[in-house]
């Protein structure tokens, strides 16, 4: 076995009180239904989506961060971790750790910015003093922040900076996976391409398997390995990085690629938009067959009434949906060269 | 024809505990009938600031217009009084802003909130206004109008209330539409929806559109032509297509390569990301007479550290403000 995480029929269940329903009536929200995928180690895995589709809570279930009903398995080098106990999940969060959207409500604004990163080392590690600070200082230099930084409060650093302290709290305890959740999308476009190329580095120099949410898909192309593209709580499709951006088959894939405004101009031609009106389904009130079939440009009948499961389309491309042949999706390619 | 809006040597001061800084700096631009042009830059360029100007909308007490003058079909607009300013805004220079979760009032309903604004500019009655808010819901292209016109703000998704932003700004036919990062806060699938539907109504209406935003695609999709702004100051002016082709601005050129851009052919290949390398400098250091790019910019010499770069004209009133703009 090569792959380090294994996600199998993940969901995550939230109970929401039942508009009309009696007293202590409860129905269930499925955030993330039946979701399965791996990740090699020292790859990234991109999820993509809408806001919306799961994606987020998809990856803090991994972490064992959301409470919620939880069900599946999700095996880190073949144990899993749903079943853990409290004193158990500390050994494993060492290994998984988080890398957060915000970088201005994700910091302690009354804690300086060493103790920031030393916070991982002391709750979950018994390492020395000396260790420790040793552990910081080679932290800061690795981020790129300045020595004499150390002491001061996040609210004395840009957010690009926020950000290297909030990555260098992460890698402390040497984990192996790291869900970074939006790690760029709060940051000015000139200070993204500063911490993707961090990442990037830091993934090689410490063998590191990264779990990559986001909804920029120029940024996907750049970081990812495999993408795994969620609908509504649902992986429709899921490939290695070329064969989804050179052949995408599902249409929603293809939907969200064409969304994203282009600087280059042959992809403008290329992608004559697939435009998906209106709005996605309630989450409550979830339709029987595909998901997507209501916003979907190519549904059939069929799609309507049996929901498509996710099928590999060839070695390493997997994805659901019923117009998919072997030679790959005519239906929509008849409709986007119309 | 002159053009639409002339903006000659506007000059906008922000007082602050620090003093006085000049958030714009000696700023010109015109933008012709049906044009669309696109502000571009970092946060804390003078984007938004430049917009609030033509608006008269700069923060109370502490923006003023230092000098300059603004012309909106001949008319000086930081010479109006405020009564006159306020029949101009909202009625034929309306803007929307980046937040449709906050930009709407949450106590109305939106169909109120859209009957207000023809009330007040068009003198229409209730009824009239009522039955016009539901045809602007129609045309921005939300489903059953008349009854989601009952909705407050709350009941809609964050597209949904962005289109009603947009029924809002061209409830009265404005000649200008300023949109200030109108879908920064939205899904690329709502954004190319938001997209289209600006791009319809500019066709139907002809209304000219000056668009804020730091995405390039976006730019390329929807302008004609861009002003990369840095600093409160000029960086480069062209068509986008000159300039996307060919940047005469190192700023604008790393603004371009430091964003990964979807591709049509994907590669094996992955090049390292082009960086720039710190951030925008805090307005107390604006206003020197320098170029404020000088300490990120991969090309500085002396010169750039001793005076400001004068602006130098290209071929297709394509505009630089960089001492080096012929060798880029």
């Amino acid at each position: 076995m090569d792959s380090l995480l294994d996600i199998r029929n993940l969901t995550v269940r939230f109970p929401v009180r039942k508009k009309g329903a009696g007293f202590g009536q409860k129905s269930w929200l499925t955030a993330v239904d039946d979701v399965s995928f791996s990740v090699k180690k020292g790859e990234t895995l991109a999820i993509v989506g809408e806001s919306g589709s799961g994606k987020t809570t998809a990856a803090l279930a991994i972490a064992r961060l959301v409470q919620a009903n939880l069900s599946g398995e999700v095996r880190l080098d073949g144990q899993d971790l749903l079943p853990l106990s409290r004193e158990q999940l500390k050994e494993m969060r060492r290994r998984v750790q988080v890398i957060f959207q915000d970088p201005y409500s994700s910091l302690n604004p009354r804690r300086r910015a060493e103790d920031i990163v030393r916070e991982p080392l002391d709750s979950l590690t018994d390492k020395s003093e000396a260790e420790k600070q040793e552990i910081v200082d080679d932290l800061f230099r690795a981020v790129g922040l300045r020595p004499e930084q150390k002491r001061l409060f996040p609210h004395q650093f840009s957010g690009g900076q926020r950000q290297r302290i909030g990555i260098a709290r992460a890698l402390s305890t040497q984990p192996e996976v790291i869900i970074c959740d939006e790690p760029v999308s709060a940051l000015d476009v000139a200070v993204q391409a500063q911490i993707l190329n961090l990442l990037r580095k830091l993934q090689s120099e410490f063998g590191l398997t990264y779990i990559f949410i986001s909804h920029d898909l120029g940024v996907v192309q750049h970081m990812c390995d495999s993408v795994a593209v969620m609908y509504m709580g649902k992986v429709v499709e899921h490939a290695e990085r070329l064969s989804l951006f050179n052949n995408p088959l599902h249409p929603y894939t293809v939907a969200l690629l064409s969304a994203v405004p282009s600087v280059d101009p042959e992809m403008r031609r290329k992608a004559r938009r697939i435009l998906i009106p209106g709005d996605p389904p309630d989450p409550l009130n979830m339709p029987a067959g595909c998901r997507f079939a209501s916003r979907c440009p190519v549904a059939e009948p069929r799609c309507h009434e049996i929901a498509p499961e996710l099928t590999a389309w060839s070695d390493g491309h997997n994805v659901a949906c019923h117009l998919v042949t072997p030679e790959g999706n005519q239906a929509l390619a008849r409709a986007t060269t119309e | 024809m002159p053009p639409l809006l002339e903006v000659e040597n506007l000059r906008v001061e922000l007082v602050t505990r620090a003093g006085v800084a000049p958030v714009i700096d000696n700023l010109s631009f015109t933008l012709d009938h049906g044009e669309n042009l696109s502000f571009v830059g970092e946060s804390g360029c003078g984007k938004s600031m430049t917009a609030l100007a033509i608006m008269g909308l700069l923060p109370e007490g502490i923006g003023r217009v230092a000098s300059g003058r603004i012309l909106f079909d001949g008319e000086d607009l930081t010479t109006a009084s405020d009564a006159r300013l306020r029949s101009i805004r909202g009625n034929q220079i309306s803007m929307i802003f980046q937040e449709p979760m906050t930009s709407l009032n949450p106590v109305y309903t939106v169909g109120e909130q859209i009957a207000e604004v023809l009330r007040a500019h068009q003198g229409l009655g209730r009824a009239a206004a009522w039955e016009m808010a539901i045809e602007l819901l129609d045309a921005v292209r939300i489903p059953n109008p008349r009854s989601r016109v009952e909705n407050y703000p709350f009941q809609m998704s964050g597209g949904q209330r962005q289109r009603v932003m947009i029924a809002i700004a061209l409830a009265c036919k404005p000649k200008i539409l300023i949109a200030d990062e109108p879908t920064t806060a939205l899904d690329v699938t709502v954004q190319a929806q938001i997209f289209d539907l600006l791009r319809d109504l500019r066709a139907q209406t002809g209304t000219s559109i000056i668009m804020i935003t730091h995405d390039m695609g976006a730019v390329a999709e929807m302008a004609d032509r861009m002003i990369v702004m840095y600093a409160g100051r000029k960086a480069e002016e062209g068509a986008v297509q000159d300039i996307i082709g060919h940047a005469r601005h190192p700023y604008t050129k790393g603004l371009i390569t430091c964003v990964p851009h979807i591709v049509a052919h994907l590669t094996e290949e992955r090049r390292e990301l082009t960086e720039i390398p710190g951030i925008v400098p805090g307005i107390s250091e604006f206003g020197q007479d320098l170029c404020l790019y000088a300490s990120r910019c991969p090309n500085v010499t002396e010169q750039c550290r001793q005076a400001r770069p004068p602006e130098k004209s290209f071929p297709a009133s394509h505009l630089s403000a960089c001492w080096h703009a012929e060798e880029i």
